[in-house]
């Protein structure tokens, strides 16, 4: 599940990610009218969009809502999903997650994302979330359960802005990148440069294992046919296999050794008397 | 409390043997790694030993270093509360380390989760290192007379302990205290099915629609239920005669406090909820002092904003500690803390039917997750000046 998590509520369209793949993609969209998601993207784009319209009737004043807020739950939102009918789990994009948080409780939210999260309905949810709306621990719980996290903020200079990438794999491992992107007037992203933490990490250079066999008066080291000679060496109480199988497999009449461990055995180094107190 | 020994605490600063394997790595602790002979009528759990300075029943949490901090383990009957780093990497090993360190020891599990199936937890367990875990596998029949070839050439010089079972008879485990885990491997499912193992995940028993619309938190109560009922069956709880031998209960819960459990305390600067989670402890508290079992709590502390309330739960629980990765912080560049993986603190230790408690010598502690221990060390006394060295000595 991917968040964008925004400072400054920086305005970013969200289908530029989806619409580059082959992909169906519901949007529910509650921050912005239809018509303003549509303006500038190609109409073979927004053919593969569908674009549920929440921002007209969100809390359901009029008699006929189209969806609201409160449909945020599983059941709704997997009918939703289905009513395309394709064969393969589509992406769902929310645009914004902070104004259905403003509606209901962040823990009924999370647990729905999660339910998103572990159920088939959908095979990815994109969030956009504005963390400067939220308090700290509102932002800090929806971001705990998202597996990849974009916080993007405005960069120094005028168009572009720097987006700091977070990703969590199922072993536990975290990535962290940060880049420095741009975005056209036809909407692709061009990726300018990656910040300058990346520089940090190839300054740890690997030690050389010290091997300690190199330079030495001696020779430690065998060559093959010396191995060769070791492993060829007779080694006493080496027996022939029949008598070894004699040995390993004993018949019936020898005795077997059966022990059991009893208080002489119980003997403590530290305490060989037996007389310390604790 | 169970089991009083009346011992004298020793004030000796005797030098510390680490206990099974030895490690590279020791602390300098005040006591001494001597174990009183038990021939008085304890009962013997395999898995647990009394305690040296107060005579508590301890179990191993998984770790040995952490062992060590906490004054040889873990009382049976207490909670270890485990503050979770930024990315729940390290707390849920600990977590891990705990249930799996159970099922090396025969004991049962209990585990409670929100967020992922209970599970997708038990199977990530880590291999346990097998010189003498006893598996429960048949043992290997010798080999008859009539294929001695590949047998006899598995060992040329050894060639007389070839048929002798690779595993030591079950006495072995259960004298053992403290066992070592390869992280790069899972445990193996039969290992892990021969341990039984009680589950909760809370979507399973609460409808997410139905506690939106109460005004508590109704997962708490739930799992304490769940709990209690599971103590009483399954004999846990002294209630029942001692006809079959007794066991340990480990109960593991991940992530208590996050929203997933309907619980908004670390959603908002003044959560409504606020008392939800210290009732749940207080309440798991009183069960686990009545009963053989311990439980290990992660929190993500991080994203709790009342420092009152974080108090209060660390009040609540008996041992306490918080970890704090390096991932992604400044501090991975410091040179100081280049081998490790991040820091360790140790909240709290109880001191449970005695005056004194047992804290650790050092408070800057770092950790490091390596593929067979998970090792916590002082990061100054490790990157050892000859002055420091010499005083170990």
């Amino acid at each position: 599940m991917y968040i964008l998590a925004l400072k400054n509520s920086y305005n970013l369209f969200l289908n530029i990610f989806s619409v580059a793949r082959e992909e169906v993609v519901h949007v529910l969209c509650f921050d912005v009218s239809e018509e303003e998601l549509k303006v500038g993207l190609k109409p073979s784009d927004t053919q593969r969009l569908h674009i549920h319209n929440a921002y007209s009737d969100p809390l359901g004043w009029t008699g006929h809502p189209n969806f609201t807020a409160q449909q945020f739950i599983l059941e709704d939102l997997a009918n939703l999903v289905k009513q395309t009918s394709q064969p393969k789990p589509a992406v769902l994009v929310i645009d914004s997650l902070s104004w259905i948080l403003r509606h209901k409780t962040p823990p009924a939210v999370c647990q729905t994302l999660q339910q998103l999260r572990k159920g088939g309905a959908v095979r990815a949810v994109i969030g956009l979330l504005h963390t400067d709306m939220h308090q700290r621990g509102t932002v800090g719980s929806v971001c705990h359960l998202a597996t990849s996290l974009i916080s993007v903020a405005p960069g120094v200079r005028g168009k572009e802005a720097v987006a700091r990438v977070t990703k969590r794999s199922k072993s536990g491992k975290v990535m962290q990148d940060e880049e420095i992107f741009c975005i056209a007037e036809d909407f692709t992203v061009t990726i300018l440069s990656k910040a300058s933490h990346a520089e940090h990490k190839t300054n740890s250079t690997e030690e050389e294992q010290a091997d300690p066999t190199a330079n030495l008066t001696f020779n430690l080291r065998l060559s093959d046919s010396e191995l060769e000679a070791k492993q060829k060496l007779t080694l006493p109480f080496v027996f022939s296999k029949e008598k070894k199988t004699a040995l390993l497999h004993p018949g019936p009449g020898s005795g077997r050794i059966l022990y059991e461990p009893d208080a002489n055995d119980d003997y403590d180094q530290e305490d060989p008397d037996d007389d310390l107190d604790v | 409390m169970l089991h009083n020994i009346d011992v004298t605490s020793s004030n000796m600063a005797a030098p510390v043997n680490s206990v099974g394997k030895t490690s590279g790595d020791r602390f300098q602790v005040n006591c001494t790694s001597f174990q009183k002979k038990t021939r008085s009528k304890l009962i013997s759990i395999p898995g647990t030993r009394p305690s040296v300075q107060n005579g508590q029943l301890l179990v191993s949490t998984g770790v040995t270093s952490l062992d060590y901090l906490l004054g040889g383990g873990l009382a049976v009957g207490t909670v270890l509360l485990i503050e979770e780093d930024r990315f729940d990497s390290y707390s849920r090993m600990i977590l891990k380390y705990f249930l799996a360190e159970g099922v090396v020891c025969r004991h049962e599990l209990f585990v409670a989760t929100a967020q992922d199936n209970p599970d997708e937890i038990l199977q990530e367990l880590p291999a346990p290192i097998l010189d003498d875990v006893a598996v429960p596998k048949p043992v290997d029949q010798p080999r008859p007379t009539g294929e001695p070839q590949d047998s006899l050439d598995a060992m040329t010089i050894a060639w007389r302990y070839q048929n002798l079972p690779k595993v030591q008879s079950a006495l072995a485990s259960s004298s053992r205290f403290g066992h070592y885990y390869d992280v790069s491997k899972t445990m193996e499912a039969e290992i892990r099915q021969a341990a039984k193992c009680h589950r909760f995940y809370l979507p399973d028993h609460i409808t997410p629609s139905s506690a939106a619309h109460s005004a508590r938190v109704e997962s708490y109560s739930a799992l304490l239920k769940s709990l209690q009922e599971v103590i009483h069956r399954e004999g846990f709880d002294l209630a029942t005669p001692m006809s079959k031998s007794r066991n340990i209960l480990r109960v593991g819960l991940h992530s208590l406090g996050s929203a997933l459990w309907g619980d908004d305390m670390c959603c908002h600067d003044k959560p409504r909820h606020g008392h939800a989670l210290t009732t749940f402890l207080y309440g798991l508290r009183a069960l686990l002092r009545s009963s053989l079992s311990v439980a290990v709590v992660t929190l993500p502390s991080h994203l709790i904003q009342d420092r009152a309330l974080m108090g209060n739960i660390t009040r609540l629980c008996d041992n306490a500690i918080a970890l704090e990765s390096f991932k992604g912080s400044e501090r991975e560049t410091n040179p100081l803390y280049k081998d490790y993986h991040g820091l360790l603190f140790v909240r709290q230790v109880p001191h449970l039917n005695c005056l004194a408690r047992q804290l650790p010598d050092h408070k800057d502690l770092a950790f490091k997750l390596k593929r067979k221990q998970f090792t916590i060390e002082s990061p100054g006394l490790r990157s050892g000046s000859t002055k420091n060295k010499l005083r170990q000595l």
